[in-house]
């Protein structure tokens, strides 16, 4: 099995043959999470962590009105909760948002790393800090970028996090996220983000058809979502 | 502020630009004060693209004000018919901007 955090973390260093190893032996069981299911609840404390294989998921936060918001959308290669590990309870739930396949890693397994492997537990770390700073990405587009700005800046940001894992073909991606999924992500109505996609698609930055999303042309769809990939911290470098 | 407790509401149509092309809209006042527009939107528009959960058409708030703005509620989701958006602005109104 590829896996596909080891791809994450290849493209910004050189892994060891003894360290994809031992990425791989932490590993102690794969499960399958039907779409619409958590993965882990909000307030839970796991004694162990999920690294999504294959899938998309959500972490999200429901407020008393049942209105949800999505602070993060993980794909593969990605430690939906590794955070869980120090942090123990859960401050927010995580969704499978497709069928998902999760490799589970039990907290002691990653304290075991940390112990004895000092590089993969800062490539670990690494990835949480990427986390935190596609969390002030998303923050900053939500507050101060036009709705149709932001979404282009999505489209860009999730086009390269999945070419890192080698989930793209081309151009092309699959984008398996309802209109409604999409408006909780953005922060947006269902209504809203059916006009900010009618407008990437007249302006021929993107085609949309089923699950599939084509970026058109990714220098005008960058330059509309002002986006630049520095926060992503895809070059690879000694860590 | 203290809204009155039977507020007159009326409406008035307008043609609202969204989507590049006009769409019936209605502009609701409640006294002389302007509080809401809403804007029909249709089914086949709102059920074209993205993902595969359907949407109905029906009415939607392009903008509101005073207790009706999202600077003092979360903008809500389409109403399926204007009796219903109607009543939200009345919810809206009793809630004051409070």
């Amino acid at each position: 099995m590829l896996n596909p955090l080891v791809l994450k973390l290849e493209q910004r260093d050189r892994l060891s043959e003894v360290e994809k190893r031992v990425l791989e032996n932490a590993i102690s069981r794969v499960r399958v999470v039907e779409a619409d299911e958590d993965i882990v609840h909000e307030g839970e404390r796991p004694s162990e962590s999920s690294l999504l294989l294959d899938g998309f998921a959500a972490r999200y936060k429901i407020f008393s009105s049942g209105r949800r918001q999505i602070t993060a959308i993980h794909v593969p290669g990605d430690f939906v909760d590794l955070h869980s590990f120090l942090l123990k309870t859960l401050d927010h739930g995580v969704l499978a948002l497709t069928p998902c396949r999760v490799a589970v890693v039990p907290h002691a397994a990653l304290e075991r790393i940390t112990d004895e492997h000092p590089h993969l537990a800062r490539l670990l770390w690494l990835t949480t800090l990427i986390d935190g700073a596609i969390h002030r990405e998303w923050l900053t587009a939500m507050g101060r970028l036009s709705a149709t700005a932001h979404l282009a800046h999505f489209i860009c940001e999730l086009f390269l996090r999945l070419q890192t894992v080698g989930r793209t073909d081309g151009d092309t991606f699959q984008l398996p996220l309802t209109q409604a999924e999409l408006g909780d992500t953005l922060g947006l109505s269902t209504v809203h983000v059916n006009r900010v996609l009618q407008e990437l698609r007249k302006e021929g930055l993107i085609r949309w058809q089923g699950d599939s999303l084509t970026i058109l042309d990714r220098g005008r769809l960058e330059k509309v979502g002002e986006f630049t990939p520095t926060y992503l911290s895809l070059q690879n470098e000694h860590r | 502020m203290p809204v009155r407790s039977d507020p007159t509401i009326t409406l008035q149509s307008i043609s609202v630009l969204s989507d590049g092309g006009s769409h019936e809209g209605r502009l609701v006042l409640v006294g002389k004060d302007l509080v809401a527009v809403f804007a029909k939107v249709t089914a086949e528009e709102a059920e074209e693209n993205a993902g595969s959960r359907r949407q109905t058409g029906g009415w939607f708030l392009e903008a509101g004000f005073g207790p009706c703005s999202i600077l003092m509620t979360v903008s809500p989701s389409v109403f399926p018919t204007l009796d219903q958006a109607l009543d939200w602005v009345r919810e809206r109104l009793e809630a004051g901007v409070g």
